[in-house]
């Protein structure tokens, strides 16, 4: 595979209804990267995912998967492109089981889905343990992992994930971190939301500082980690 | 006893209230849409049967004192009803691109065109399916009970319609993408599901239940253009009452909703059914006031669940 971007936003506006939140933005994700995007509440992070998703029309700008505008694209389509997502709230059907999750994450596929979904429950034995459960009665971490489970249900190419571990203990974040490390290792490029900054620049490549829907700093994970006015402005630190 | 009795009219009835409900609740749930035309849906099934019957009546033998022709007309109302909920969907709903409001009043003028398209063809009168009504079957006169073969297929055929839903919707690919996509429109798009198409087979389900349920009203009392529009305010009395957006409390609701429209005369009665109370005791109100009974029933419900009986309680 060349190195060109597997995901780029270039020069993107985006917003809801008439309220503008994305001003200008850019941003890429090569292959095999994780990139974390950081950023004050309310800064745009989740606009940005949900305008590459399709659940938001580009109204500037161009979004382009393996060099193709895929802007304004429905997002079941957008799914079958190879791209997935894991939103940051309501992402597993409440009152639908594990298993019937898993197979809504699947119901793209042209096949194998049976093969995917055991080789998931193999690596999410939680999940295996509470196949008939109902997704509503599941701990907070344990959804985390189902969300992200269903994701990965297409195999995609990319995969956008918002906020992993809002709202989980520690211990808990660490092993969706995990997890999300596990699967970026089998050559998906992940594109992550992330509020605990620190902790998801940790496992990450680069990163991008957005604020007011414009990218005010990137670079390497390291370098941003190191940067002071990143650390004094959006690190708390 | 007279109990009995009412129990057994309150089956019938509700059989019919639920196959309406299911479809209400369904189109609520998945197309987040208030459908006011459902009870005229009703009332296409009921007379495209009508039709049918009149071309195939005289088919084959019979089962439960109805001709085959009869249970052929069944379907060919299920059918039309089915088809022209879904044209009019794309007829009318989907070009509009309007919010569940602007889609609720448009509804009410599509509930007025069908039955103007059927009183014009039909007249305004009564009108009955040429079948010959039948006598109550003897062995349940004694304890009180007076229903014909002709109820027992209504609420046979109203159960396996609702079994053959339960199947649908808990172990289908449709039925799954269905609950998915009431559960969560937005993560069942995300997840790829095409929610187009399962809005317009849950069109497609609903108005076909409904339709079954006109046929059925049609036969249990007789077709008129008004019959599915006066069934319309209990119809979603039942809804809300189960809990609006869930189809198992759509089946619950119109079920008790139903069973209480019927059991409204038993409340005059009551003296003579209850043990320590004077015979002549009673709440005096007639049959006239059972939408009004049940209203006042799904109030008090709503008061305790706001959300409903099979609603999420909050
Ligand atoms: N569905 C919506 N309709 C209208 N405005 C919205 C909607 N979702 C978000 N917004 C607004 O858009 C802006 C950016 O929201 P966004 O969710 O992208 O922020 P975020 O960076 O993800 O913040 P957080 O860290 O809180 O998740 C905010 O002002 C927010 O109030
Ligand atoms: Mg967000």
């Amino acid at each position: 595979m060349s190195d060109d971007p597997v995901l780029e936003l270039s020069g993107v506006d985006s917003g809801y209804g008439e309220m503008q939140v994305l001003d200008d933005c850019s941003l890429h994700l090569d292959p095999e990267e994780i990139v974390c995007l950081i950023g004050p509440n309310g800064a745009g992070k989740s606009t940005v995912l949900k305008t590459v998703f399709g659940l938001l029309t580009p109204w500037a700008g161009t979004v382009t998967y393996h060099g193709r505008d895929i802007g304004g694209m429905a997002p079941e389509d957008v799914v079958r492109e190879g791209i997935g997502y894991v939103p940051q709230t309501d992402n597993v059907f409440n009152s639908l089981s594990v298993e019937e999750n898993l197979r809504m994450g699947g119901v793209a596929r042209k096949g194998g889905l049976d093969r995917v979904i055991g080789d998931l429950y193999d690596r999410f034995p939680l999940l295996d343990e509470k196949r008939s459960a109902k997704a509503r009665t599941l701990s907070g971490g344990q959804r985390q992992v189902l969300a992200f489970a269903r994701a990965l249900v297409m195999e995609p190419d990319v995969l956008l994930i918002d906020e992993p571990s809002a709202g989980l203990a520690p211990n808990t974040a660490d092993d969706v971190f995990g997890h999300v490390q596990a699967v970026n290792e089998l050559d998906t490029a992940i594109l992550m939301v992330e509020q605990n900054a620190t902790k998801g620049l940790g496992i990450s490549d680069r990163g991008y500082v957005l604020d007011q829907g414009t990218v005010r700093f990137q670079g390497d994970a390291a370098d941003l980690l190191d940067n002071e006015e990143v650390s004094k402005l959006y690190l708390g630190g | 006893m007279v109990l009995a009795e009412h129990l057994a009219n309150g089956l019938i009835f509700s059989s019919i209230i639920v196959l309406g409900s299911i479809g209400l609740s369904l189109v609520y749930s998945i197309a987040d849409f208030a459908n006011f035309a459902h009870g005229d849906t009703m009332t296409v099934g009921a007379y495209s049967a009508f039709v049918a019957f009149g071309l195939v009546g005289g088919l084959g033998g019979s089962v439960l004192g109805l001709p085959f022709g009869f249970f052929v007309a069944l379907l060919v109302g299920i059918a039309v009803a089915a088809v022209v909920a879904v044209v009019t969907e794309k007829v009318v709903y989907e070009p509009l691109d309007i919010d569940s409001i602007g889609l609720l009043i448009t509804s009410i003028g599509v509930a007025f065109i069908y039955r103007a398209l059927i009183q014009m063809r039909f007249g305004a009168d009564f009108t009955r399916f040429g079948i010959q009504p039948l006598r109550p079957i003897e062995w349940l006169i004694p304890y009180g009970i007076r229903i014909t073969k002709h109820d027992v297929a209504i609420v046979v055929s109203a159960a396996v319609l609702v079994g053959g839903l339960h199947l649908l919707l808990q172990h289908s690919d449709l039925g799954r993408k269905m609950r998915a996509m009431a559960d969560n429109p937005d993560l069942a798009r995300v997840s790829g599901i095409r929610t187009d198409r399962i809005k317009l087979w849950t069109w497609l389900i609903g108005a076909g239940l409904a339709g079954a349920g006109g046929v059925f009203l049609g036969l249990y009392n007789q077709l008129s253009p008004r019959m599915g529009f006066n069934l319309l305010l209990i119809i979603f009395a039942a809804v809300i009452l189960g809990g609006i957006g869930s189809v198992y409390g759509a089946m619950l609701g119109g079920f008790l909703i139903g069973m209480i429209n019927q059991l409204t005369p038993v409340l005059s009665e009551l003296g003579a059914l209850l043990p320590l109370v004077p015979d002549e005791f009673g709440i005096p109100v007639g049959i006239e006031y059972a939408n009004a009974i049940a209203f006042v029933i799904m109030v008090a419900v709503l008061l305790v669940r706001p959300n409903g009986i099979a609603g999420e309680a909050t």
